[in-house]
């Protein structure tokens, strides 16, 4: 050993790099396939025909181009996510400014609201399966029939199957918006709320006007999660759906799962895992962007 | 007449945020009440047009459940289900042991070290909160059936730390983080090796951190689904993709479903009760405190 090397020894530089390598170690296993998922992706590769395994390029990207199914899906990947979050911010806040509003049993409400949110989203997804199941014994459309509704075709129609993921989807992660922007209400500053009433402003100009561009860090931070969430939801859809009718509710992720699980053309459904990872990545970009010029302009 | 006015205001104020709360809680609470009937129904009741809510329990889906034998008009697929809630036991405890053995060195480095590539680091273990799992998923099934790892719940604890190693990290710094820096120095003065202040002070005054980390962790493999259901086969399938074997083509066996929805319900509730104050923090990886 050198000298140098020994000096580093002893002033512990090579420390931090010693206490990260398990972790490294472990990750990097993980993330070794993902390499070779990459190399696949430009592979023919159909699990049961090995000796069709051959290097094709950039074919089962072009091939997407090509595929209706894949217009489709990146098309409810992108509108999903977009319904979805505005959905499930607008009623989160909602929910969070009535919670901050210190209504009665605000403690308890808060607490019931973490069960949604903490029990695994396919239980999530079965447990709306029993309650929308056949048209004429499901609780849901029973209830609906007092309001003269119904009965709704809940999975079983192309509308009615999006909409039943939706419902389904906001119900597990609503309480998490809403916690979120109740911890954002309750460490806002007191001080531009008075002044606002010095200057006669009403509830909601001042909501307008001091809660919403104070809370827009909180929103932004909510907005992120969901969105990155729902461009990769897969479980409830899985679970109630699995894609279809119609492949109705087929995203990127359900089609990826298909070609790979069902069809077992395991380049064809890396090359579309690969897709949706980009996807991911330029939207957390753009979100992370947002983000800066909120937690600035909240300042 | 102002003063009638003004309590007239009030009474709509009150029945506005009654009903809301009213529906609020109905939205949250009311379908795990109809999942707990539907447990405890046969299935002529489970079948009845309308829904009924008046029933004789009977406890005969826990106990399809449990043993997976065929009771009368019940029929079960024999999914096995103590077995798969053993094997979410296994896999998740094994997961987590293995992420804070290594999580807690890396946070510890992440937190009171600096050095080259820190924040990159820091920024990558990040970014597999946002990995759509598919993308891992595929290679590694295939290269699970070379190794012989496929279907074993050591295979799948591996891969469920793409689940929880990045969030013990980041849940691990963001505590220890906590912790100021002069009892750091202190216990550096008194002669502490960087392995003493880790031990004697960070570890000790993280505790209930830690405890933290580990029991949303636990939640967080117990709520997996989507990597077992590719890795593992019907001798390691934890209880998220054991429910959903209660579906097949031919039936949907309604009550017995319901009744593994709870069971798989039932500790994720339990545990919630416990960190109730740190799920947003542990969702959010410490960003929302």
């Amino acid at each position: 050993m050198s000298k140098q090397w020994r000096r580093h020894w002893r002033r512990g530089t090579f420390l931090p790099y010693l206490l990260l390598a398990p972790a490294v170690v472990l990750l990097a296993g993980m993330v070794y396939p993902f390499g070779l998922g990459v190399y696949y992706s430009l592979t023919s590769y159909w699990l049961q025909y090995p000796n069709r395994f051959r290097f094709v390029w950039f074919d089962n990207y072009v091939d997407l181009l090509e595929e209706p199914l894949f217009v489709r899906a990146l098309e409810f990947t992108l509108g999903f996510t977009l319904v979805a979050v505005v959905l499930q911010v607008g009623l989160g806040l909602a929910v969070a400014l009535f919670l901050h509003a210190r209504i009665p049993g605000r403690a308890a409400i808060r607490a019931l609201m973490l069960m949604p949110l903490m029990i695994p989203p396919v239980i999530t997804a079965l447990m709306w399966k029993i309650m929308m199941a056949s048209t004429n014994a499901g609780i849901l459309n029973y209830a609906l029939s007092f309001l003269g509704l119904g009965p709704i075709n809940w999975f079983g129609s192309t509308q009615g199957a999006i909409v039943s993921v939706l419902i389904i989807d906001t119900w597990g992660n609503l309480p998490f918006v809403a916690l979120i922007l109740l911890g954002g209400l309750q460490a806002l500053p007191t001080e531009p709320y008075e002044a606002a009433r010095v200057d006669g402003a009403g509830p909601i100009a001042m909501l307008r006007y001091v809660t919403l561009p104070l809370l827009s860090p909180f929103i932004v931070l909510a907005v992120t999660f969901r969105a990155m969430d729902s461009l990769r939801i897969f479980d409830v859809i899985y679970a109630t759906t699995t894609g279809g009718p119609n492949d109705a509710t087929t995203n990127l992720q359900i089609m990826a799962y298909q070609y790979s699980f069902q069809w077992y053309q395991m380049g064809k459904g890396m090359a579309q895992a690969i897709v949706l990872l980009l996807l991911v990545v330029i939207v957390s970009y753009l979100l992370m962007r947002l983000w800066n010029r909120a937690s600035e302009s909240a300042q | 007449m102002k003063a009638r006015a003004m309590t007239y205001q009030r009474t709509v104020r009150h029945v506005v945020i009654a009903l809301a709360s009213a529906l609020l809680l109905v939205w949250t609470v009311f379908p795990f009440v109809w999942i707990l009937l539907t447990s405890l129904k046969s299935p002529a009741d489970i079948l009845s047009v309308p829904p009924t809510f008046t029933f004789t329990p009977t406890i005969d889906n826990y106990a399809a459940l449990v043993v997976g034998e065929q009771r009368g008009q019940y029929s079960s697929t024999r999914p096995d289900f103590p077995r798969f809630f053993l094997n979410s036991i296994m896999i998740s405890i094994g997961a987590v042991a293995l992420s804070v053995a290594a999580g807690i060195p890396a946070a510890y480095a992440l937190a009171r070290f600096n050095f080259p590539g820190k924040n990159s680091l820091a920024f990558v273990l990040l970014s597999f909160r946002f990995v759509p799992f598919i993308a891992f998923v595929i290679p590694l099934y295939i290269l699970y059936q070379r190794l012989g790892l496929y279907n074993t719940h050591a295979g799948l604890i591996l891969a469920y730390q793409l689940i929880t190693l990045p969030f013990t990290v980041w849940m691990l710094r963001s505590f220890f983080m906590e912790i100021p820096l002069e009892i750091q120095e202190a216990a550096k003065i008194d002669g502490c090796s960087w392995l003493g202040v880790l031990g004697r002070v960070i570890l000790p005054l993280s505790a209930p951190g830690i405890a933290v980390t580990v029991i949303l962790g636990f939640m967080f493999c117990w709520n997996a689904f989507n990597y077992p259901l590719m890795l593992a086969g019907r001798q390691t399938f934890p209880v998220t993709v054991g429910a959903i074997q209660f579906i097949s083509y031919e039936q949907v066996l309604w009550g017995q479903m319901a009744a593994a929805t709870i069971v798989a319900a039932v500790p994720q509730l339990l545990l919630s009760l416990m960190v109730q104050k740190y799920i947003v923090r542990g969702l959010t990886m410490g960003a929302v405190k």
